[in-house]
This record gives structure tokens, sequence and C-alpha cells, in this order.
């Protein structure tokens, strides 16, 4: 822990077929990183929707590492869309005042044990630096982005017929 | 009805009714995980858990004992979910599904977490942190699997076929195998005739059998059942699919005999029987390419078997009064020590035949030709198969002379003016004496290097270990299986090994594909997209986010109700569509967005500091 006392707790998102393996490849070779650092496991992150995030922050985790399979994503076109999925939460925690700091995609493959193991670091370090996130921020930026979610995609529906999807 | 609904109807018992009632078991690995993690602790406090009923810590859940305390506690304690903290979920999340089935508890309402892996080995100098971290894990685990669904598999019809890449002794034999088992099999090789590397002529240790027979034999084999479709300069061009359901493009023929052309086929499984690459020495590395009389093994073994009989061993028209061997050439590499190959990568590993293969091959020339002189220079001496210490004792009895380098202080190899090579190095069976010898012939014994496996590794994501060979899912558990499911290992694909080894490697995994293809069905997780209909009000934001063609569709349930629709045979479970969905209506069976939500609450109330 800190001197300050703030020890972040980072969430890492894992894709089962590239990144969870690459986790797993760094305990084979007894390599260590903190303990505050969780790892869940996950098809693939292109199916969060944005405000899920915004609701993990809100449950006091500080930073979140998506560790996708990038170029090797099994799934079509998954990690394009996760990409602009996240450029649009970003935005959005930077237009609501939350650090955008706080989350972090990258690929990492199955023996990707030295890039896995320096984007856990660079995320714990950062986080160190801004502190705790600010629970209440991120709370009340959850529910606007699933109001803006709910709203966008009423007008969609209810344009009139011809009108593009 | 869509599908996924009516396997729910079908499900072994009914959605658990009530309060959840979840076991928690811990293992400790024999001391992996417990070494770090303090196990009782956790079990304690895991107790206050909402919706946890029963704690446990075994010393390795996986055992017989272990499963059978999770089946006595499902009836005894009526537990309906299950969480086993122990290792990566890629070794014994099966194996827990099935003592859940074995407990008539349906197999989803299982959750696995990785106290191992991901806690205890990575976590090693600090036990409380690693502690709390598997409590904390645990915590996520029971929140999500208090939001299990019993699921049930998807059922596909079975491709009851199956295909072996590289017709090399363990293809050969893994093709023979399951075609005697009734199945047809198709025998796909790159070059024009089969027998890999068997067909250079050589006497085979531990028999003394020449590879000639044992090829005639394992041919006759692959043809008597009519059953093996054998395709020569061949290779695979494309390969996609799961376990029961691959579909593979066969381009040929490589060499020079008409147009490529590519055929298509349907198979269940797929036998990697690829082989492998012995390893080449560097230009120069022992003045290997710069002198005559510098050659490896693999080329001694062909001079040897054309070599004229007499008092002399002669080789490309030299006489051969003194003959050397060195040992461990391209293998137990040293950082430091050694030059990385083209990849990058140092051979670290022991390839376990060479030494065998050097006493095998300095016998015959001590027996065959009782003037040429034979020195063995060796790091180490591991003859470890059965009967293979024999041709140890025999070598020293026919007169080999053997001498000790050690792996750091490589001998020296330098052209000597008449011809000859000069080796220099330090003998530690003389503790540490400079030897210098000057002979006509120096062989290098190289060891086994990955093979080429074609596209069909990067198309299907088939895993490497850290020396390059295909990996096994479990060194002893699950030796000839690889994690992707329906895909077989056979021979040195996988690693190095000697004829023997190859040959019960292919034998077991022809029997693996035969258990995999004799179902009718093959089952599938069920990890496929659900629309829940009580939320889906036909936005039709997830129609345009799915890539897959059939697998989600809008249709209009009753005039003006329009609702998405998944069809499971098609969908492959990516989630793109969940995200979009403004009603939340759609998910991931087992990957369900709230059950992560549910993970994230039970991991922060378990992450309290002390």
């Amino acid at each position: 822990m800190d001197p300050n006392g703030f020890n972040p707790t980072i969430l890492v998102l894992a894709t089962e077929a590239c990144a969870y393996p690459g986790a797993d490849a760094a305990g084979k070779a007894h390599l260590e990183y903190g303990a505050n650092v969780y790892v869940f496991r996950v098809p693939s992150p292109v199916l969060f929707p944005e405000d899920f995030y915004l609701r993990t922050y809100a449950r006091g985790i500080d930073g979140i590492l998506l560790a996708a399979c990038g170029s090797d994503c099994p799934y079509r076109g998954a990690y394009d869309r996760l990409a602009a999925r996240i450029d649009r939460l970003t935005g959005r925690m930077k237009a609501g005042g939350l650090e955008i700091a706080r989350i972090r995609l990258t690929a990492i493959c199955t023996v990707c044990i030295a890039a896995f193991l320096k984007e856990v670091r660079q995320l714990d370090e950062k986080l160190r630096g801004i502190g705790p996130v600010n629970r209440q921020i991120a709370s009340a930026l959850q529910i606007a982005v699933r109001r803006e979610m709910q709203e966008a995609a009423a007008a969609r529906h209810n344009a009139p017929a011809g009108a593009s999807v | 009805m869509d599908a996924t609904d009516q396997s729910y109807a079908e499900n072994r018992g009914a959605e658990p009714a009530g309060q959840p009632r979840v076991g928690v078991y811990i293992c400790r690995c024999g001391g992996n995980i417990s070494d770090v993690v303090d196990a009782e602790h956790a079990a304690e406090i895991c107790w206050h858990i909402p919706g946890v009923v029963v704690s446990k810590v075994h010393t390795f859940m996986c055992s017989d004992p272990g499963q059978q305390s999770i089946i006595d506690d499902i009836h005894g304690e009526k537990l309906d979910r299950i969480v086993v903290a122990s290792c990566s979920p890629f070794l014994h999340e099966l194996t827990f599904r099935g003592a859940a089935i074995r407990g008539n508890l349906n197999p989803y309402l299982y959750e696995h977490v990785n106290i191992r892996e991901q806690c205890s080995w990575v976590h090693k100098h600090d036990p409380q942190g690693a502690t709390a971290k598997a409590i904390a894990l645990i915590g996520a685990a029971v929140g999500k699997v208090r939001q299990s669904r019993p699921l049930e598999k998807i059922r596909l019809n079975n491709r009851r076929r199956a295909l072996v890449v590289g017709g090399g002794p363990a293809g050969m034999k893994a093709a023979a195998d399951l075609a005697g088992t009734g199945l047809p099999v198709l025998l796909v090789e790159r070059t024009g005739r089969l027998g890999g590397k068997l067909v250079s002529p050589q006497s085979l240790f531990p028999t003394g059998i020449g590879s000639t027979q044992i090829l005639e034999k394992l041919e006759s084999d692959v043809r008597s059942t009519g059953r093996v479709e054998v395709l020569l300069e061949s290779e695979i061009s494309r390969v996609k699919g799961f376990i029961g359901n691959f579909d593979v493009t066969i381009r040929g023929p490589l060499g020079p005999s008409g147009a490529l052309t590519d055929v298509d086929v349907s198979v269940g499984v797929i036998v990697m029987a690829t082989g492998f690459q012995p390893y080449v020495p560097h230009d120069g590395e022992f003045l290997f390419n710069r002198h005559p009389g510098v050659i490896t093994t693999v080329d001694f073994q062909e001079a040897l078997a054309c070599a004229p009989e007499g008092k002399r061993l002669v080789v490309n028209g030299r006489e051969i009064r003194r003959a050397a061997f060195i040992h461990c050439v391209g293998s137990r590499q040293i950082e430091g020590v050694h030059e990385p190959g083209p990849d990058g990568r140092l051979n670290k590993h022991c390839s376990r035949v060479c030494c065998t293969t050097v006493l095998n091959q300095a016998i015959q020339v001590r027996r065959r030709f009782a003037d040429t002189r034979v020195y063995d220079i060796y790091q180490d001496i591991r003859a470890y198969g059965r009967g293979h210490e024999r041709y140890y004792s025999e070598a020293s009895r026919a007169g080999v002379i053997f001498l000790r380098y050690h792996g750091d202080e490589r001998p020296l190899v330098s052209a000597a003016e008449d011809q000859s090579v000069h080796v220099s190095f330090k003998d530690y069976l003389s503790w540490g004496e400079t030897i210098d010898l000057d002979v006509d012939l120096l062989v290098l014994a190289v060891g086994m290097t990955p093979g080429p496996c074609g596209r069909i590794v990067d198309q299907l994501k088939l895993p490497r270990g850290e020396d390059g060979f295909l990996q096994e899912i479990h060194p002893k558990l699950r030796p000839v299986e690889i994690s992707v499911n329906g895909v077989l290992l056979a021979g040195t694909a996988q690693a190095p090994m000697n004829l023997q080894e190859s040959l019960a490697a292919a034998g077991a995994a022809a029997v693996k594909a035969r258990a995999m293809l004799v179902k009718e069905q093959v089952e599938l997780n069920p990890y496929v997209a659900r629309v829940n209909t009580q939320r889906c009000e036909g936005s039709g934001e997830c129609i345009g986010q799915c890539e897959y063609d059939g697998a989600l569709t809008m249709v209009e349930e009753s005039p003006g109700v329009r609702r998405a629709r998944v069809n499971p045979g098609l969908c492959i479970g990516c989630g793109a569509c969940v995200a979009v969905c403004p009603n939340s209506a759609i998910d991931i069976n087992g990957w369900r967005v709230e059950q992560y939500d549910a993970m994230v609450d039970g991991l922060v109330l378990q992450n309290q500091p002390a």
C-alpha cells in the first residue's frame, strides 16, 4: 500500500481467447504484480454497454484495463466496435469530469507476459498519481449515459419510415 | 419459441426456487495455493458472503474425494450453486462442471475462481494481499453464480470423419488406427510420399529394426482398411469451425505435376501430426557449411546407410580415420553463450533423442569399420528410454572414447592444414584437461526444433509453448489434447520424441479422436445471445451490430410487435449486440451484463480493508 494510504483497485477485463491465458502465463512463469489487480474473464469486452464501466467506477473500482485480443480477436469486427465504444466512453468521461486515465484498452496475447505486466504496472502508477475514483461523478455519469442511449435509440426508432436506421 | 428457449424447458431440474444456496470450495492445490493464500482464513470469511451456506477447504479439489464432497453437499446441504476456487479455469472448469452434473445440478450453476495462476503464483511475497484478493474474487464469483441460470448445451450434428495433417509415421499411425475403428480418414501430406523422416533408411533404436521395414508396415496399415484417403503434395490452405464441424480447404498438388486446385472438405476432428524440423546449425557453427568434414547426425544417417563396407568408413569419398560427435548442437542453448535462431529464440530444451542417436551411430561405425576411431564429446548423456542404456554400455565396449565438455565452454572447432578438423575443449572426465583432437569427420548431434505447422496454427489459434512446439492442455492429464477442442496432437509436432513415443502419442490421439467422433452430435457451450422477450421493444439497435448472417433477426411476432430473435446455431456469442440495447433486453447466456455487475458488487463488498 502507498505511504499516503491509497491502494487503487484495478479490474482487468481479459478476453478468454487471449488476455486471460496471457495473465495465466504470467502466473505460470511465477512473475509478480500487485494483489490489487483483479482479472475477470470475458468472451469479448465488446458486450459491455458504456454505462457498465461507469457503474463499475461508481462501485469504487479505480481503474479498468481492457485486455482484449486486438487483431487476434476471434469475433468478426468485435475489436473495432469495442475500440469505437471506448472512444465514445472516454469522450463522455472527459466531458463529465472523470479522468480518462482510469480506462485503458490494449491487446494482450496468450504469451504476452511482459506486455501484461507492463500494462498493469503503468495503470497502477497512473492511478496512484490521480487518486481514488470520484464515485458520485461516476454514478451521475452512468445514469446520464444510459438515458442518452435510450433517447438516441428512441429517436432512431421513431424516425419516419424510410429514414436510415 | 426459439431453440434456446426450448432448451430452457428441457433443463435438468427447474430454476432453483427461493434464495440461492451457494457452496464455496477452496483448494490448497497441495500447497501451490495454500503456501501463499491462507485458505482456512479465506473459508472462514466466505461463510459471511451473502448466499453462502457451505465454505470448505480441500487439499486437492480436483481429486475424487474433493469432487465427491461437492456432490455430497449438493444432496446433504441442498446446494444449488457451486463455486470452486482453485487453478485456472482452463484446467479444471470442466472437471467441476462434471461434478455438478453427477450431483444432478445443472453444470452452468457452477463458477470457477482462479486463485493459483492469477493469485498465489503472482503474489508470492504478499500472502496477506493474496488472501484478501482470493476472498474478493470468491465474492465476485458468488455474486455471479447467484445470478446464474441453468443452461443446456447446444447440439449439432457431428461430421464423422477425421483429418490427419502430416503423413510422417505419427500421421500414418493415427490415420491407420482411426480407420481401423471404422471411421473415414483424410490424410494430407505436403510432400510426394508418405513416411516423413523415416523415408531415409536407417537402423532404429532401441530394436535395430530398419526404418524401411517399419515404414512398409505403417503403409500397409494405412492402405489395408480402404478408409484412408491419402492426399499427397497437398496442404491445408484454410480451416475454420469447431469440434464436429470443421470446414477445411485443401490445396494441391504442390509439386510440378498439375494446376493447383482447392478442395473443400468437412471433418469433425483434426489430428496435428506435422512433425519437427532437425536443427540446422548456423553457417559456421562448429565450421558447419564451411568444412566438408563437418556434417549433422541427419546427414550422417544417410552417409552411414550408403557407406561401402571396409576397414575404414568412407564419407563423400573421404576416408575417415577418426570421427568425433558433438552432442547438444542446437539443444539446451544458454543465453549469452549461444546465438539465437532467425526467430530470435534459443532452443533451451533437451531434444532427448540425440544422445541415443549418437550412441547408435557410433556403435555402427565401430562395428562396421574396425579402423575408424570414434570420439563422443558430450555435455551429458541422457540414454533415458527402455533399452537405451544398453547402447551406452555397448558403445563403451565397442571402444568409443567418451569425453565431456561443459555447457558454457563449447568445443572450439577449426580447420587443420591437412583437411582434417581440429577440436579443442576442456574435458571434465579428466578434471578439466584441455584436449586437442584432429578428426576427419565431425558429426554434430542436432536436436529437434518445432516444425512448420502451416496456416492451421494461426487460423485455429493453436497455442505453442515457450519452446515453439504445439502445447498440450496438460502434460500429464491431457497429453494429446490442445486447448482448441477437436484438435489433437500426434508426435513431434508437440515436443521432441523418439519414434516409439511418437507412435504411442499418435495411437492415443487416434483413440481420443475416435471418442469425439463416435457421438451423433457434438455439444457446444450455450454461450449465445438470448433475447429477454419481456424487455425487448424491437428498437432494432442490436441488429446492426451483428456480423453473422442469420444469427440475429427482427421478427414481427404479431401485427405491430417486432422483437429480435437469435438463431443459436449461427450466433457465435461475441456480445456486440448486447452493449447497444437501450432496454438491456439481450445478453450472452452465461456472461450476462448483470452477472458482471454482480461480480463487481461481490468484489468490492469483500474488498474492504481489514
